[in-house]
């Protein structure tokens, strides 16, 4: 690739892992926010003397809150940890509905600020993939990206994953109105797009209505 | 437990446990709370009420806590409106300082930082609206050429 084009790719890395962590921490800090109140609120109790029984199912239900909190937050490190780590080896065999499910869980603040719903629909029998994980989550967020940016409010992508032949397919099916235009071919984008394809040996497709399936072979290039 | 305040408050954010928990604890020290789950919410519940102080989430899906703001303000100006930020950057509230707000404070926040700009913000309101009856009076003494 030409410098221009290597110093896109760098800017589009940095965005992914931008918008990954950014909204990991709001998750994250609205996560410790209700436990600071919730176990704020249980100091308050006692502080106000309510200490008998009958206040007993309160107390479980604020402490039932807590452990909700918890487990989500545990839940989103999960999805970040395993994020992180599909970069430790360039090429390996993995899950694709794992992979695509973190990446969606990570995106979806993001989609939700922009009040797009975005959600997942798959396949449950898929074979495991040979190929680059990580490359395949930045392919996908360039395209989730420019199609959350272009809907308008209230719209809604399915992000579901199938198979077809000796191939594992993700598809992107925005619904909603359009108020600017999300094609990109013969920009930048579109080449680096076009250059990691290339690398996964797959193919990508527009289909009507914005859709955009991306094909993988899966035993790898 | 901070000393009581009685004041009206708003509170503004998308995450409803956040609000249940919030506002109880704030009722538990005489405040009384009134909540909305968006900016939309916000700005129909402010048309039929006064309040002292307006606690309001920056990062909203939707209409943004600084949209919000910027709405209620020109409508109400004399509103005073705290905002709670998740940014760990400043700039997000200088912005916020800039477009109308009294104060903001970061994610998770301090109990007794919440009270104290709350109570903050109250005295600021009953001082802008002492000086504007104070400035209706003068000018019906003024018309009336007393």
């Amino acid at each position: 690739m030409e410098n221009k084009d290597e110093e896109d790719l760098k800017t589009l890395q940095l965005r992914f892992v931008g918008k990954i962590i950014a909204g990991f921490t709001h998750e994250i800090k609205n996560y410790l926010a209700i436990i600071k109140e919730s176990s704020g609120l249980i100091g308050d109790m006692i502080k106000m003397g309510k200490l008998s029984e009958k206040d007993i199912p309160e107390y479980l239900d604020i402490i039932q809150s807590i452990e909700d909190q918890i487990g989500k937050a545990i839940e989103h490190f999960t999805h970040l940890n395993r994020f992180s780590h599909r970069m430790d080896t360039q090429i390996s065999s993995f899950n694709l509905n794992e992979c695509m499910e973190e990446l969606i869980a990570l995106l979806n603040r993001f989609a939700r600020q922009e009040k797009i719903v975005l959600e997942t629909d798959f396949q449950q029998d898929l074979p495991p993939v040979k190929s680059n994980p990580s490359m395949l989550q930045l392919l996908v967020f360039s395209f989730l990206e420019k199609k959350i940016a272009g809907l308008e409010k209230n719209g809604r992508i399915t992000v579901r994953t199938g198979t077809v032949d000796n191939a594992v397919a993700v598809k992107i099916t925005p619904e909603g109105t359009f108020a600017e235009g999300d094609g990109d071919a013969g920009t930048t984008t579109g080449k680096i797009r076009e250059n990691f394809i290339k690398q996964l040996g797959g193919n990508i497709s527009q289909g009507a209505a914005k859709e955009t399936v991306i094909t993988l072979p899966v035993h790898g290039v | 437990m901070t000393e009581e305040i009685k004041a009206d408050v708003l509170l503004v954010d998308d995450e409803e446990q956040f609000l249940k928990v919030l506002s109880q604890r704030m009722e538990g020290r005489g405040l009384k709370v009134d909540t909305s789950t968006s900016g939309e919410e916000a700005l129909e519940k402010v048309k039929g009420k006064d309040f002292d102080a307006i606690v309001l989430d920056l990062a909203m899906p939707g209409m943004s806590g600084i949209e919000t703001l910027k709405r209620i303000r020109s409508e109400h100006p004399d509103l005073q409106i705290i905002m709670l930020t998740g940014h760990g950057s400043v700039e997000k509230g200088v912005e916020a300082i800039k477009a109308g707000a009294v104060d903001f404070l970061e994610k998770p926040a301090d109990m007794n930082k919440i009270m104290e700009k709350i109570s903050e913000a109250k005295r600021k309101r009953v001082l802008l609206v002492e000086k504007k009856k104070e400035a209706q009076v003068k000018e019906i003494l003024q018309s009336k050429g007393w």
